[in-house]
Parts: C-alpha cells; sequence; structure tokens
C-alpha cells in the first residue's frame, strides 16, 4: 500500500507515493536525493536529521513522510540563496564545523532560532541546539559561529572580517 | 626559518563550506547503479552455541538477493594483531551482537524483513563480562585455546622499584577502574563494496587506517592485497573506532554473493554493539615520592577486557602499562598488564589509546601523594615534569617540552593559587597533564613514517596526495597548508585527493596522534620535490641559479630580485609542455627517527615528538543531586606549533568534551552480557547545555622533528580531562573519584556516606 503526498522541498513541489512507514528522512535522501540531511541514529536524539518544516525545527527520522503532506519542508540545501546562508559562512568560518555530519542539522536548528528570535542570548542559543549532538568540536565555536549572526555580535563580526582581509 | 605566509594561521577548513552546505557526499551518501542495501542479523546472546542457521525463507523473499553466513566466507582465521577473528561467528557467538548473517536486498525495508526470517538454532552457553572474573579458574573460555582467557601479557621494569619504594617517604596505594564508554562519532561505520568481473574488491569506507586494513582483509579474504582497493570518501569522525570492523568484510562477501554493489550502513544499535569501544581496565597503582615530592616509585598492575576477539586491545593495555613513564623522571618503575577476553563486544581504540586511563590515574594518585605532602598539585608537577632534551627511563628522547610553561600558564589563566588557598564548600579546582606521542613506532612493525605525492598539473592546480585520514579533524586543511607554504602558493590554489589505495602513498593512517607529524612531514617532502622540479624551470626562464629561485605568493622570482616574476601557474605549465605534458609530480617521505622498543627492556624511542598538557578544571557539586557542573576549564597543549590554531584549539575542545562526558555521563551498562543502554537515548554524550567554554592555551616550543615544528594534538586533548574534573571534584568535596563515571547517584551516595563524619 502507498499513500499520496504532496510535499514542497526547498521550494520544489513534490507529488509522490510512499509507503505508510516511511519516514521523511528516507524520503529526502533516497527518493529525492537530498542527502544533505544525515542519519545519526534514527530515534531523534542526535539531531543529525532536523529540517525545517513550516520553519519549525523537526528531526525527519521520526516523521512519517505522510504526516508531511502538504507541508512545506526546509532542508540544509534550501537555505543558502545566490549565497550561502550567513549561518553556513559563519559556521566555517568560526570553526565550527570538524566532520561536519552534524552541521546540516545544527544550522537548521540555529536558523529556527534566529528567524524566531533573531537576538537569542547564550542559554537560549545553548537550549536550541541541545538535541543536535555534536562529538567533534565541543560546542564552544558552533555557540560562536551563531552568536556571530546575531545583531549584538555582528558588528563585532564584521570588523573581526576586516581584519582577516589585511 | 624565514616568515611563514600560511602556516600558524587560522585558516578555516578548506572543504568546510561544502560540508555547511549539505553538499558532502559523506559513505552513507554514497549511491551507486544497481546498489543493494545490506543488514547484520547479531547474536542475541552474549555466548551461543549455534547449532543451526536455516536461510531458506529470508532467500525466498521477494527483493533479497543474497543472504550470507559463515559458510559463505572462506573460513579463514585473522585478525590485525591476531587470528581470533572470523567473518561471522563459525560454531560459537562469542557476544551480543556477534555477527551470525546478513542480507543484501533491493532496500532497507526487505533487509530488514528478511533478517527475521532467518532461523537461528542457538544453545546459550555461560558467559563472564567481567576481565578480573574472567582470569578465576573455572571462569566461560572465549577461546578454548586461551586459558584463564589471559589472551596477552605485558611486563616491564626498569631501576631498582622494591628498594626505591623501601626508600620512600610515602606510598599511596589504590585500585581504580576505568569503563567501557563508546565513541559515539556522528556518522555511524558503513561501507559500500563492489566486486568487478576479476573479484576484484573496491571498498569506500570511512577509515583511520586505510592501507592497514587491505591488509587485514586481503588475509581474512584469502586474496592478495592489490585485490582490494579501499577509497576513503569524507565521513563523520572516528576519534579511534574506525578501523577493522567486521561491517566492511560483510558488506565485500554480500557484494561478491550479489555480484552487484551493496551499502552496508550499521544502525546506530548494531555500532554500539559491534563497534569497537574504549578498553576497560582495572587499575592497581602504588606511587611513591619523598618527604619533598620527588617520584621514587611506580607500580602498575593493568588488567584490560578485550572483549571477545583483539583488535588493538594488547597494545592499548601496554600503552596503559608505561607510557606515563615518560611524563615525569621516573627512576624506578614496574608494570604488568592482562588482556584477558570477555564475552562482550572487541574493545579497540578511542583518543587516548590506553594512556588516558593511565594518566587518569597516575594523576589521581599523585594528587593525593600533594595532598598528603601538602604540595601545591602544580609545583609537584612542575618539580616531576619531564623538560626538554631529556632521556625518559624507557629511552625516548623528548627533544622539546612545553610541560612546564602548560602548568604555569594554566595555572596563571584561571589565578590558580587564589582559589585553592580561598576554598568555597562544594566549589573545587583541580588540574592533570599528560604525555603523548606523535606516532607510535611499535604499531606498525615494518616502518614508520608518513609519505606524500603532490602533483603540479599544467594549469598550476596543486593536488596533495596522503595516506592518512581526515575524518573530520581538518586533516586535509593542515596538508593544504604545509603544501601551500612549502610551495608558495595561496592557500586556495591547493587541493588535497581522498585517499585511494590505488593512487595515494602507503601510509600508516591516522592514529597514535601521528597525521600531522608523519603525514604533514610526508607532504612537506613531496612539496619540497615539487618545487624544485619547478624552480629548474623557472630559473631558465629566470636565467638565474637554482638555489637562488624562490616563490611566494603564487610568484615565481630570484631572491632578492621580487621585481621580476612568473606566475606560478606559467612556471607549471612551462614544465609541463617541457615534459611534453607528464605533471610535475614531487613525492617524498619522512623517515622519523623513531627507536622500536626492545622486546624485553621496552627500551626505545617510539616517538619523534612527544606532546603534553595541563588542563584545569572548576567544578560546583549540589549537594541535593550529586550533579557536579563543571564551570570552567582550561587546557593548555605544548603543540610544538600549531599548522592552524584555530584547528587545534577545535581538537582541544573537542577532546575536552569527550573527557568530560566521560568522566560524569558516558558508561556503556551490562545486563545479563548485554549492553543495555544501545542508544543515545540512554547512553547520553555531553550536548551544548553541558560543556562550559574550554579556554584552550597553545604552548609553542617549536618540535625540531615536527613539520613546521608541529607535533599532534588530537589525543592529548582528552588524556588528562578526566583526572583534571575528578581532582577538583576532590578540592570540593574530599571524595576521591577511583571507578569512571562519577555519576550523579555516586557521588551522592559518597556525600551521604561522609556526612557524619563531618
Amino acid at each position: 500500500m502507498r499513500v499520496p503526498i504532496n510535499i514542497t522541498v526547498n521550494g520544489d513541489e513534490y507529488h509522490l507515493e510512499v509507503k505508510p512507514n516511511r519516514v521523511l528522512l528516507d524520503v529526502l535522501r533516497e527518493d529525492l536525493g537530498l542527502t544533505g540531511t544525515k542519519k545519526g541514529c534514527g530515534l531523534g536524539k542526535c539531531g543529525a536529521c532536523t529540517i525545517l518544516l513550516d520553519g519549525r525545527p523537526v528531526h525527519s527520522c521520526l516523521l512519517l513522510a505522510a504526516h508531511a503532506d502538504r507541508r512545506e519542508i526546509t532542508t540544509i540545501e534550501g537555505i543558502a540563496t545566490e549565497e550561502p546562508h550567513p549561518l553556513q559562512v559563519a559556521f566555517v568560518e568560526k570553526g565550527a564545523v570538524q566532520c561536519g555530519f552534524c552541521t546540516p542539522g545544527m544550522i537548521n536548528a540555529a536558523k529556527a532560532l534566529l528567524d524566531n528570535n533573531p537576538d537569542p542570548d547564550e542559554a537560549e542559543i545553548k537550549s536550541a541546539i541541545a538535541g543536535n549532538l555534536c562529538r567533534c568540536t565541543g560546542y564552544n565555536q558552533i555557540i560562536s559561529a551563531i552568536q556571530s549572526c546575531t545583531p549584538s555580535k555582528s558588528d563585532r563580526r564584521a570588523a573581526e572580517r576586516g581584519k582577516s582581509n589585511e | 626559518m624565514s616568515e611563514l605566509d600560511i602556516v600558524g594561521k587560522s585558516y578555516p577548513q578548506i572543504d568546510g563550506l561544502q560540508k555547511a552546505m549539505g553538499k558532502t557526499k559523506f559513505v552513507t551518501d554514497l549511491i551507486l547503479p544497481g546498489m543493494l542495501y545490506g543488514r547484520t542479523l547479531r547474536s542475541p546472546y552474549p555466548h551461543a552455541k549455534i547449532k543451526n542457521i536455516d536461510t531458506s525463507r529470508a532467500s525466498a523473499l521477494a527483493g533479497v538477493k543474497a543472504v550470507v553466513t559463515y559458510a559463505d566466507t572462506p573460513g579463514i582465521k585473522f585478525g590485525p594483531r591476531s587470528e581470533d577473528w572470523t567473518i561471522f561467528a563459525a560454531d560459537k557467538a562469542r557476544f551480543h551482537g556477534d555477527e551470525v548473517a546478513a542480507v543484501a536486498a533491493i532496500d532497507e525495508d526487505t533487509a530488514e524483513e528478511a533478517l527475521e526470517l532467518i532461523e537461528v538454532e542457538y544453545e546459550a552457553l555461560p558467559f563472564v563480562t567481567d576481565p578480573l572474573e574472567a582470569m578465576q579458574p573455572g571462569a566461560p573460555l572465549v577461546h578454548d585455546d586461551k586459558p584463564l582467557n589471559i589472551a596477552a601479557e605485558f611486563s616491564v621494569e626498569a631501576g631498582d622499584v622494591d628498594r626505591a619504594f623501601d626508600d620512600s617517604h610515602i606510598i599511596y596505594e589504590e585500585r581504580y577502574y576505568t569503563n567501557q564508554v563508546y565513541q559515539a562519532y556522528m556518522e555511524p561505520m558503513a561501507a559500500l563494496a563492489d566486486v568487478d568481473l576479476s573479484g576484484r574488491i573496491t571498498l569506500w569506507t570511512g577509515t583511520q587506517i586505510p592501507n592497514m586494513m587491505r591488509m587485514t582483509y586481503a588475509k581474512a579474504l584469502g586474496v592478495s592485497p592489490d585485490n582490494i582497493r579501499v577509497i576513503v570518501p569524507d565521513y563523520g569522525g572516528a576519534f579511534g573506532a574506525k578501523m577493522e570492523n567486521n561491517i566492511h568484510l560483510v558488506a565485500a562477501i554480500l557484494a561478491q554473493k550479489a555480484r552487484t554493489p551493496v551499502k552496508l550502513v550499521n544502525t546506530r544499535y548494531d555500532d554500539f554493539i559491534a563497534g569497537n569501544p574504549r578498553v576497560p581496565m582495572y587499575i592497581d597503582i602504588k606511587l611513591g615520592a619523598t618527604k619533598e615530592g620527588v617520584l621514587t616509585a611506580k607500580e602498575v598492575k593493568v588488567v584490560g577486557s578485550a572483549g571477545a576477539r583483539l583488535v588493538y586491545s594488547m597494545v592499548i593495555v601496554a600503552t596503559a602499562c608505561y607510557r606515563v613513564d615518560s611524563l615525569y623522571r621516573f627512576k624506578h618503575v614496574r608494570s604488568k598488564g592482562y588482556t584477558v577476553y570477555t564475552h562482550t563486544v572487541p574493545t579497540a581504540c578511542f583518543r587516548g589509546f590506553g594512556n588516558s586511563q593511565m594518566t587518569f590515574v597516575l594523576e589521581s594518585a599523585l594528587d593525593m601523594i600533594a595532598d598528603q605532602l601538602n604540595i601545591d598539585p602544580a609545583e609537584i608537577r612542575i618539580k616531576n615534569g619531564v623538560g626538554p632534551n631529556e632521556t625518559s627511563i624507557h629511552g625516548w628522547k623528548i627533544n622539546s617540552s612545553g610541560l612546564k610553561d602548560c602548568v604555569i600558564q594554566a595555572t596563571q589563566k584561571v589565578d590558580w593559587q587564589k582559589k585553592r588557598q580561598k576554598k568555597e564548600t562544594l566549589k573545587g579546582i583541580g588540574l592533570a597533564c599528560c604525555n603523548h606521542v606523535s606516532g607510535n613506532r611499535p604499531f606498525a612493525r615494518e616502518f614508520d613514517g608518513g609519505a606524500g605525492i603532490v602533483r603540479v598539473g599544467r594549469d598550476g592546480r596543486v593536488t596533495v596526495y596522503h595516506g592518512e585520514s581526515d575524518m573530520g579533524q581538518g586533516q586535509k586543511t593542515t596538508f593544504a597548508q604545509i603544501a601551500a607554504e612549502r610551495l608558495g602558493v595561496p592557500l586556495q590554489m591547493v587541493h588535497v585527493a581522498d585517499v585511494d589505495t590505488d593512487i595515494s602513498p602507503f601510509g600508516l593512517g591516522s592514529f597514535a596522534t601521528r597525521g600531522t607529524l608523519m603525514g604533514g612531514n610526508g607532504v612537506l617532502a613531496a612539496a619540497e620535490d615539487a618545487f624544485r622540479q619547478l624552480a629548474e624551470i623557472a630559473a631558465e626562464i629566470l636565467e638565474a641559479r637554482v638555489e637562488d629561485i624562490e616563490c611566494r605568493q603564487g610568484k615565481f622570482f630570484v631572491d632578492g630580485s621580487p621585481e621580476r616574476s612568473l606566475p606560478f601557474q606559467e612556471v607549471a605549465a612551462q614544465a609541463t609542455f617541457a615534459r611534453h605534458g607528464a605533471p610535475v609530480v614531487g613525492t617524498g617521505f619522512y623517515k622519523p627517527p623513531t627507536v622500536l622498543p626492545d622486546p624485553e627492556t621496552k627500551y626505545g624511542n617510539i616517538s619523534p615528538a612527544y606532546p603534553f598538557a595541563c588542563q584545569v578544571a572548576e567544578v560546583e557539586v549540589d549537594p541535593n543531586t550529586g550533579q557536579v557542573t563543571v564551570t570552567n576549564f582550561v587546557a593548555a597543549h605544548d603543540v610544538g606549533r600549531a599548522i592552524n590554531p584555530m584547528a587545534t584549539e577545535g581538537q582541544i575542545r573537542g577532546g575536552v568534551a569527550q573527557g568530560l562526558g566521560w568522566t560524569l555521563m558516558e558508561d556503556m551498562a551490562y545486563e545479563n552480557g548485554k549492553i543495555i543502554n544501545p542508544d543515545f537515548v540512554d547512553y547520553i554524550v555531553p550536548s551544548a547545555l553541558d560543556v562550559p567554554d574550554i579556554k584552550p592555551i597553545l604552548v609553542e616550543p617549536v618540535e625540531p622533528n615536527g613539520p613546521y615544528g608541529a607535533k599532534g594534538i588530537g589525543e592529548p586533548a582528552l588524556n588528562p580531562t578526566m583526572a583534571a574534573i575528578t581532582n577538583a571534584i576532590y578540592n570540593a568535596t574530599g571524595i576521591r573519584v577511583k571507578n569512571l563515571p562519577v555519576s550523579p547517584e555516586k557521588l551522592l551516595s559518597a556525600l551521604k556516606q561522609k556526612e557524619p563524619a563531618d
């Protein structure tokens, strides 16, 4: 048995027929080839599969694809416009990326935070990414990358950039 | 050394943006036409006789293309260090998770369903999971040919230990236990296998040791090593775990039988129960000192659990036995190590490689001695610490040592003196030191060192080939910086190829904190060779002597006359034309001045360079819950010279966070021979909420044997963390943590027991 679904992924509409037990993560990765979203645990505990569902961060490994019917999905491949998203740039420049396997989910969690709360404090940042595990960085650089994308820190970021260009 | 343009600067990872944009193809992302999905059936018993396996129902399921068991393998016993492995359990399963069968099917659902249709008749057998129990007469044997389950023994003795203890003013004796923990890299172990018509196998897998793995697997599969090609795409972390594992061979056997590519990805559950977690150890320590705090003698006994087969545990136990002897000026030491089989998951490498276990114990013991002698813990370490240009008791030549500077700078940064004197209730501060290696001579017997290939194409594109492994730590960026520096080109002109055993040098791999020093020196030598070839062409055009040719920022010029220059690209093009299309290919290698330890005395020199560190932790203990919060953490590391300070600090922070998890949170818990928390629901690793702001300090004495003076950093980043935290807990509560981890329940009950006496 298959369920017909209509989903919008990164602005593109897809009409798919999926098995009822299929999770959105597998549909994204296997059917649509969007492998930027990662599978780290399959139990909603590592956050590597975090995508934005109507702008809210969700674990795509726990969400049945059928339940995403008529919803709007953004994956890591969809958050950049012509240029990389400022969070993507900041993660790279601040050394928040090591192996990079957690990075797509982490950036989506951070984006959801900043979209709703453009100037979070450190505690709010930590709590927003608490469901996203990173085993490489110790999180410090991830937090500073996110901070550098907030208005209160963006001046300093511009100044630092100027310095590194010298 | 002239001023450096590229080395010593904090460049972001050269492939960082690819990763941040989700464009990097990790091992688990790879797809080949016609590819099948594999799944492994694992033993539900810690020890059982396999009486019969019936795969007929699974094979009959639509969409199943191959079902394999031991009968489909060559049946050769093998192992990276022993011959106690088989691909799939033959007659007996020896741990909960042992590979029993596997399937390949058109999708994961079908593969999963097929697993349930395989009927295995087991007869459960008695089992033993604790290594001390396993050594008792009458304990169930894991392998019948190993009495008392002893897989390996290690001994070392130097000096006159008994006399030195007799002459000691103070002796501290205690038993410690370091538990089994899981590396928890974010991408599970995986392999994609393909077999061509000639039978040649290609494995795409995330591995730290592509070349050595190939040798082990050739034996297992009964083929010549050149019939196996290993390609290492980007992969999501390793921390020691991603070396040999049966999953890669299972993928190969499935691909052989199905005659089409097979991708096998561990579920996280499979990865927990059949990865290769840290070697748990019982460690008895006896440590003596004079009244002034000068260490006199040390004796240790280590009993480590190998699990059901040997991966690298015996080398890890050996390392625990004696590596710390070169941290302080020991004159009299005796160690005995036992590596013991148990009916548990095979244990292996995890950041620190045995030295982390022993560093926790030694640094705890030293803290107790300092306490009893009323000497400042920082002072006792400075007093005993190995300095530059010293030779340790086992012959290790310490060229550079920033140990003393690490202690001084770390303690200054936290205002150590003041905080130790002004003690607040349930708040504490502690420190710990460590030494480590940058490469481990005895790990691979045939040779030691590293090699590189630097190819400069017609358009000036530089490609570096190496044989180590970028598991996410940023090895590619480090190598690119080294090559760019030596060639004199901007970093963006340098690219680093994925390791492919058909093309790359035969590198030993990334382990033992060796990548930057060994591989980096290999890349440096190759860049030197490529530079010389290009300089010859530039010398001709510029009508100068080749030895006067320089290149900086992508321009060749004659030393002293930078106003007349040639673009790097033009010289590369002229070189290619002059060779009728052949690219400039520089090759080079590094032969380290190491000495294989004597089999009896263990006297030798196992590494060309020894990194050191001192870490300081501040903690608060909640008296109601026993919860420990690390409120501040400073990590001072002697890294020789940081090729990339940001990446080096990233290693330090990551290592500390991992050590913090081990100390306070992580434990692979067993019940009835099974791990009862094999997922991130019950096995909790640190989240952003658990890790404090970690403040790295880079101490850079410049190591003569390092590329541009660099030593490694991977493992020392974690080694001292456990004792730094538990020494701080001791300072806060007077409770000495002897068993890791210090869970809130454990600490709370210790606090309760202490109460009446206060």
